[in-house]
């Protein structure tokens, strides 16, 4: 394998000093002179109209400075998500969203927002205002909400009762023809729970208009440049005259924020407006549970036929999520869900039909794996239950029907690498899968078993979603390296990869490169942070941009050491001729006599030179990416108490194959990351409502997070099967840790008790039941 | 009551500042005395991202009613440490990819410290239950983990 510089190895982190020593500024650090503080109302109800509002005394508290209302907020429709901004054509974006609204959909909705000059004054002021409310029927459950009978949530939904925008439909072959064909069919519908992305720092916005109507604000958003257009729309104010940026850290994403912080930027910029200061809103964790998008929950059902060899043969996949009162992303979610549950086995015959539904509950969106989740969990659950019908052992079965380079596949770009049989051998050698059934001794109470799931994911979002990258490489007069490009760092390391990146193809040490991010008056477009995208495609913008400043630098060079370019390479910042002895050669040094003979200059010279002569070196990348599909197979050990029914997650080694890691220790930690929120979406984490649509799980202490003491021995294998389309040959990696890890531990759990579960997350009180004989439920 | 002057020692200097009876020490720190490395990701206590240390012990400040500080000596993240001088702690977070969006660096930090300043060496349980209040939603604790002992190694041999 080629060696790199730069590009392959782990160095520390750009921004890890400043991390590390409480420097970094987050949204929620963000102050402003003169900065007021927003808070806003909710609604107790999970549907009511509004009768009546009256913010007369909230207005006359001392220190209140702005109220906001339906009353007096733009009337104008928008979708919290950034999806509005990149739906491409035919399909229309779903806009059912104001800022607020007469009427309110879910515990939480927003009623009105006060600005004051502390925090404790806007609660108070909050307490004054009046709102009179007349209940509304409610519904909670998706297969409810599109009964005739369910309450309208939404009135314009074209595909059926509170479906919110289009029915996602994948059909690949014949399927009828498919299952008649086939020896063995297994059936099942499975529930997913509702669960939340927990990231650290809450939702939060520091918005700020200028007397010149120019709009400024700081933000946790995982997409700027989206995000502005948002604004834009909603106030009716140029692209050119807002400016958002985040400060420049953001507390974690994992999906929450792609797209506007719930709805803490606009109504930070409509107070801002009217109070004529600057305002801050900072989520509580409460309001961050209750307000800002979920997971999707739902039924998700598979039906997977093979032939007697176990050759996969045909397969229905069929979704309906609980979309919540807004769409959000509700129908990219389910299309995802279809997508990647479609792509990982070769299957001749197959069928897609998934949407989302409304209903009373927190919004549903994105969150880390964005549907793949809950397609992989049912799919490779069955998958294992097809392997026993059959009498095949599951790897050997997997192994038999996955995905393979240039195989025929529903999506619309080629297959052009796969790791996964190695993520799968090298996977079942690190977790010793020929222990398996040979790992209880007769009569004990804690029972162990091993289990495995596998999938694949994007690298992006095109062509589903508008999706490009810009970047620009200005060579600065000294020969250093600025580099501009508008995506965030959610936390995944970007603000360091792309410097490494930049580095690399410049020859340059990282030392010399520095980043401009998340931020759109000083980087050119960017769709953001999501879909696992940004090293890949935000990288590949940055590489077309250094390749063209090298060209450029290249060139000059040529002329000055009169060469032709093509002679030349770059190493530690030093233009030389190549093959040629530089021993003697006075670049550097600071001695070069005019007229004496050149083998090699400095960029910092050359720079310098080019200065002199009224020139600079920049580079400009400007691409739409390909996409990839990363892989994974992950192996679960548990441990289930037969006498508590508590599953204890001993542990997980998750292979994948990332095509290249730019800097492997980042890419373990995204992976380690994943696979723990994997295992909490498998074993603890849940939303559930009341009969009120109240959650019951909106605090940290209710919400059952995994701690230091929970987490299972994790390990990252990672495989590199060189992606054509990607830089230096790496694929999205993100989000695919989260992906197969509830099958692969369900499938572990199988193994240890023989009970097969149909919903998640297997809590002690659900497995315990099971045991004691009520058997798994079923959907 | 009504507001008071709080007097005690803040990262190593004598510090003063006026005081609420309802402040708690987190919204001090932060808003008062501009230490933004004490994060607030819940306010209730929950999540360990305003952890400092009080008269040697980890707190969650977020629940400490800042007039309890009167007299406490109070470490935060930007006492212990700085470029040229890192702790320990610091350096090994930065080195072996410990931090990622660094929301729950600090705190978790200061959690750790306030266990290697009392026990030199501790077992990985030990570590684990150190940091089991402080929530990390991004690193799924591995690298953490490993840090926090890398850096107990780190002080021992430097002794
Ligand atoms: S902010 Fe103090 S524990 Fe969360
Ligand atoms: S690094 Fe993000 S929460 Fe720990």
């Amino acid at each position: 394998m080629k060696k790199y510089n730069v590009v392959g190895h782990s160095v520390r982190r750009l921004d890890a000093a400043e991390k590390a020593t409480g420097t970094a500024m987050f949204s929620t650090d963000f102050t402003l002179p003169g900065m007021l503080y927003g808070k806003v109302l909710r609604s107790p109800y999970a549907h009511a109209k509004i009768v009546n509002i009256d913010t007369t005394e909230a207005e006359k508290l001392p220190g209140v400075k702005a109220v906001t209302t339906y009353r007096n907020t733009p009337r104008e429709i928008f979708n919290t998500s950034a999806t509005m901004t990149f739906t491409v054509p035919a399909l229309k974006p779903v806009l059912d969203q104001y800022i607020f609204d007469n009427v309110v959909r879910y515990v939480g909705d927003e009623v009105a927002a006060v600005a004051a000059v502390s925090e404790e004054i806007a609660e108070e002021a909050l307490q004054l205002i009046k709102v009179e409310y007349e209940e509304l029927p409610t519904v909670f459950d998706p297969l409810e909400a599109m009964k005739p009978e369910a309450p309208v949530i939404h009135a314009d939904c074209g595909e059926g009762k509170n479906i919110p925008g289009e029915i996602i439909k994948i059909p690949v072959g014949d399927l009828k023809k498919g299952f008649e064909e086939c020896d063995v069919i297994i059936e099942k519908r499975f529930l997913l729970p509702i669960v939340k992305q927990v990231q650290m720092e809450t939702q939060a916005a520091v918005a700020q208009v200028g007397v010149d109507g120019k709009i400024t604000v700081w933000s946790t958003t995982q997409t700027p440049h989206p995000t502005r257009m948002i604004i834009a729309k909603i106030f009716g104010v140029p692209n050119s005259k807002i400016r958002v940026l985040n400060p420049p850290y953001v507390g974690g994403g994992f999906g929450v924020r792609i797209g506007l912080s719930a709805k803490a930027e606009p109504i930070a910029v409509a107070l801002a407006m009217q109070a004529g200061k600057p305002v801050k809103i900072v989520y509580s964790r409460k309001e961050d549970f209750i307000a800002s998008d979920t997971r999707h929950g739902g039924y998700v059902t598979v039906k997977l036929g093979a032939k007697k060899d176990g050759t996969f043969h045909a397969l229905d996949l069929r979704a309906a999520l609980n979309g919540g009162a807004y769409c959000s992303f509700s129908t990219e979610t389910p299309g995802v869900l279809g997508a990647m549950g479609l792509s990982v086995y070769r299957i001749p015959n197959q069928s897609y039909f998934g949407h989302s539904v409304y209903t009373n509950t927190t919004p549903a969106g994105a969150m880390r794996g964005f549907g793949n989740p809950q397609a992989m969990f049912p799919i490779e659950s069955v998958v294992d239950m097809l392997a026993e019908e059959l009498g095949m052992d599951p790897l050997e079965l997997r192994l038999k029907n996955i995905m393979k380079v240039g195989d025929p596949w529903c999506l619309p770009y080629p297959c052009n690498s796969t790791g996964l049989a190695e993520c799968i051998e090298k996977g079942a050698k690190s977790i010793g899968w020929e222990r398996r059934g040979r790992l209880n001794q007769p009569g004990a109470k804690k029972l162990r078993g091993i289990g495995v799931g596998v999938g694949t994911h994007c690298s992006n979002s095109w062509p589903f979603c508008v999706d490009y990258d810009n970047a620009i490489v200005t060579v600065q007069q000294d020969g250093s390296i600025h580099l501009a490009s508008g995506v965030p760092d959610i936390g995944t390391g970007t603000s360091t990869a792309l410097p490494q990146l930049a580095a690399e193809v410049l020859g340059v040490k990282l030392e010399e490169v520095s980043l401009t991010f998340g931020d759109t008056l000083s980087t050119p477009f960017d769709i953001g942070s999501h879909a696992s995208r940004t090293c890949y495609a935000a990288g590949t913008a940055v590489v077309a941009a250094a390749k063209d400043a090298r060209k450029q630098l290249l060139e000059y060079a040529g002329d000055f050491l009169k060469v032709s370019p093509e002679r030349l390479e770059i190493k530690d910042s030093l233009i030389y001729i190549t093959g040629q002895e530089l021993v003697g050669d006075c670049a550097g040094t600071g001695v070069c006599q005019s007229g004496e003979e050149r083998k090699s200059v400095t960029l910092q010279e050359l720079a310098y030179h080019a200065h002199l002569r009224n020139k600079q070196f920049i580079g400009v990348g400007r691409i739409v990416p390909e996409n990839a599909p990363p892989w994974h197979a992950h192996f679960a050990e548990v441990e289930v108490d037969t006498e508590t029914g508590q599953v204890k997650v001993i542990k997980v080694v998750a292979a994948h194959d990332v095509g290249k890691a730019i800097n492997p220790i980042i890419v373990e930690g995204q992976i380690e990351g994943g696979v723990l929120q994997g295992v909490g979406y498998a074993v603890t984490e849940e939303i559930r409502y009341d009969a009120k649509g109240r959650q019951l799980h909106n605090s940290l202490h209710k919400y059952m997070l995994l701690t230091a003491e929970d987490v299972p021995e994790i390990e990252a294998i990672l495989i590199e099967a060189n992606e054509p389309s990607g830089p230096f040959g790496a694929k999205g990696v993100g989000e695919a840790g989260l992906v197969p890890t509830a099958g692969a531990i369900s499938n572990a759990v199988y193994n240890a008790t023989g009970l097969r579960f149909y919903d998640i997350p297997l809590t002690e009180e659900k497995v315990f039941k099971a045991l004691k004989g009520d058997g798994p439920a079923t959907y | 009551m009504s507001a008071k002057i709080l007097t005690f020692t803040l990262n190593g200097e004598t510090t003063k500042v006026m005081v609420e009876p309802s402040d708690m020490l987190v919204d001090v720190l932060r808003d008062k005395l501009n230490l933004i490395g004490v994060k607030k990701g819940c306010g209730q206590g929950e999540c360990g991202a305003c952890t400092v240390i009080m008269n040697g012990e980890a707190v969650t400040s977020c629940i400490v009613p800042a007039m309890k500080a009167e007299g406490a000596v109070v470490e935060t993240v930007e006492g212990i440490g700085g470029p040229g001088k890192y702790h320990p702690l610091q350096e090994s977070f930065m080195d072996l990819g410990a931090i990622q969006c660094g929301f729950c660096t600090p705190g978790m930090i200061m959690s750790a410290k306030a266990l290697l300043d009392q026990n030199e060496q501790p077992t990985r349980e030990e570590i684990r239950e150190a940091i089991s209040g402080n929530i990390c939603r991004c690193t799924g604790y591995v690298k953490i983990e490993e840090a926090v002992s890398a850096a107990a190694k780190q002080i021992k041999e430097g002794k």
